[in-house]
């Protein structure tokens, strides 16, 4: 699959002038979204999650390193009309909503009676049809998300940047935008999300990245982050609850958790037991576990 | 060219308040002017007719100073140029605005000048050329202090902004040099300052130079611009 996104062993860093203690932003950040994925970017505040989407669409400049948009070079004003962005605390000019969308889709050179028919559809799709004629400015924080969620995909895009996208919506909304991600994958679009709400990269995306101080410290599947490669879940009828460490006995079973490398040894000792293996799965982590194992390895463990 | 337009049409939009305040300004003098008995205090008239060219120039060198600042500290500046335009493009729409803005107020102070000036022995004609003079020298203010504002605070971009302008002034008051007129916001504006019933207009050539430094310092502004980190940290 083609990349969308790249970014190649980038630098940045911030302050440093007399005053201000230079911060590392990023620090050799390469990586690589590729074409049709859901891309879940995570990190605690402070990683560079920000500055390395904010390079991508040319707000700043790299101090080194390589990154392409699109296959074009970061800052190109033409490669971002194919692209949609929705910034962390969405701010947005006061005007009514159907106005304001049509404003930002004329910035990326839409105009006409398909600008107007487009702006109507998207507020349809973030559920704001009924408020289309109200000012932003009266927007609850909620609506304030959607409506820029709607700003963002006005022009159709190729690639969907979002910077913490659900952080102020209630449940129902949501679940409207994963939804409506979800539909946006099924089309073809790639969609690059930032997001503390780890349940809902869980459940939306393709691939996670970890952010952890600049760099980034773990990229997989979701699916195989999630899933243990190096501790299996055992349950078992017939044996004792106390044959095993740790094991819990509940509904007839007994379950436990192992090294997949003793595997064949633990089963055997079930058997030896007079016992009978139900089921032997990789360990489900949550992506929680997970950052915390990245970004905090002691705490990890407790 | 229409997110040029767009950005300029949204920048005064943005600024209607200040608009609308000294465009009442403006009517409120004209119909104090009006009501007057204009051929018996015609210092007067001129007194408040330079008092607006003046309330205009600094209008526009606020525009210029705080246009970029207001949009990144409201943050709004992100979603604006996350769209496909140019940062040459953003600073053209934000100039164009205060072109608008600028040209707003001296449509308004033509009018109400056409009406009273030539009660007192000003012609129209000749105070419309005072006008354009006056929209060039304000235009070339707002310019300069939104160059200066890309890499300074809006106070400090205002400041270095009057110590260009006014740099002239202390040049031809102290030596009495041509140079005077290499900035030629004050030599421009002296027309109105001096406003009366024998004011001559100033000179196509100053008005040509304001203009190229327009134009100069928009490239400019365009090119530092573009070279500049627009989002601040926020982590």
């Amino acid at each position: 699959m083609a990349a969308v996104l790249e970014f190649e062993g980038i630098r940045k860093q911030y302050g440093g002038w007399f005053t201000r203690r230079p911060v590392q932003a990023l620090d050799g950040f390469s990586l690589s979204v590729e074409a049709g994925e859901i891309f879940g970017f995570l990190g605690p505040n402070g990683a560079g999650k920000t500055t390395a989407i904010h390079l991508a669409l040319g707000f700043m400049r790299a101090d080194s390193g390589r990154g392409r948009l699109l296959g074009r070079p970061f800052g190109e004003a033409r490669t971002r009309r194919r692209v949609g962005f929705l910034a962390e605390n969405v701010a947005l000019y006061h005007r009514p909503a159907a106005k304001l969308v049509q404003f930002y889709g004329g910035l990326n050179g839409m105009g006409g009676a398909r600008l107007g028919r487009r702006a109507k559809e998207v507020l349809e799709l973030v559920n704001l049809a009924a408020d289309s004629q109200r000012n932003v400015g009266a927007y609850s924080r909620g609506m304030l998300q959607r409506i820029g969620l709607a700003q963002a995909l006005v022009n159709d895009p190729e690639l969907l940047i979002l910077d913490e996208p659900t952080s102020a919506l209630d449940p129902i909304a949501r679940v409207i935008i994963r939804e409506l991600l979800l539909r946006l994958k099924a089309e073809g679009k790639t969609v690059f999300l930032s997001s503390h709400l780890l349940s809902e990269v869980e459940l939306v995306c393709d691939r996670v990245g970890v952010m952890h101080r600049g760099r980034l410290a773990r990229l997989g599947r979701t699916a195989e982050l999630l899933h243990s490669r190096e501790q299996s879940q055992v349950v078992a009828r017939g044996i004792e609850g106390s044959a095993f460490p740790g094991a819990v006995a509940g509904d007839g079973v007994v379950s436990f958790t192992i090294a997949s490398i003793s595997q064949r040894e633990v089963l055997e000792r079930i058997w030896s037991l007079g016992g009978e293996v139900v089921s032997v799965n990789p360990l489900k982590r949550s992506l929680e576990q997970i950052f915390l194992e990245v970004t905090q390895p002691g705490r990890s463990d407790k | 060219m229409k997110p040029v337009w767009l950005i300029a049409g949204n920048f005064l939009r943005e600024q209607r308040w200040p608009v609308v305040i000294l465009l009442g300004w403006v009517v409120f003098l004209t119909a104090a002017a009006g009501f007057s008995d204009l051929r018996r205090t015609p210092e007067d008239v001129f007194m408040l007719f330079q008092q607006v060219a003046v309330y205009i120039l600094v209008f526009s060198l606020f525009f210029g100073a705080s246009a970029i600042r207001n949009e990144l500290r409201t943050r709004r500046i992100l979603a604006v140029l996350s769209k496909g335009i140019s940062r040459r493009q953003y600073i053209a729409g934000l100039l164009l605005g205060i072109v608008l803005a600028i040209a707003i107020y001296c449509l308004a102070l033509g009018v109400a000048g056409a009406w009273v000036l030539p009660q007192v022995g000003v012609p129209a004609t000749r105070f419309g050329v005072l006008l354009v003079g006056l929209a060039v020298a304000s235009l070339l203010t707002a310019c300069l202090a939104l160059f200066f504002s890309i890499f300074l605070h809006p106070l400090l971009a205002t400041g270095a902004t009057l110590l260009i302008v006014g740099a002239p002034l202390l040049v031809e008051v102290v030596w009495s040099s041509p140079w005077a007129a290499l900035i030629p916001v004050y030599a421009i504006l002296q027309g109105f300052l001096n406003l009366s019933a024998r004011t001559t207009p100033q000179t196509a050539w100053l008005i040509l130079l304001a203009l190229g430094e327009t134009a100069l310092l928009w490239l400019a502004s365009g090119w530092l611009f573009s070279r500049s980190d627009v989002a601040l940290a926020v982590e």
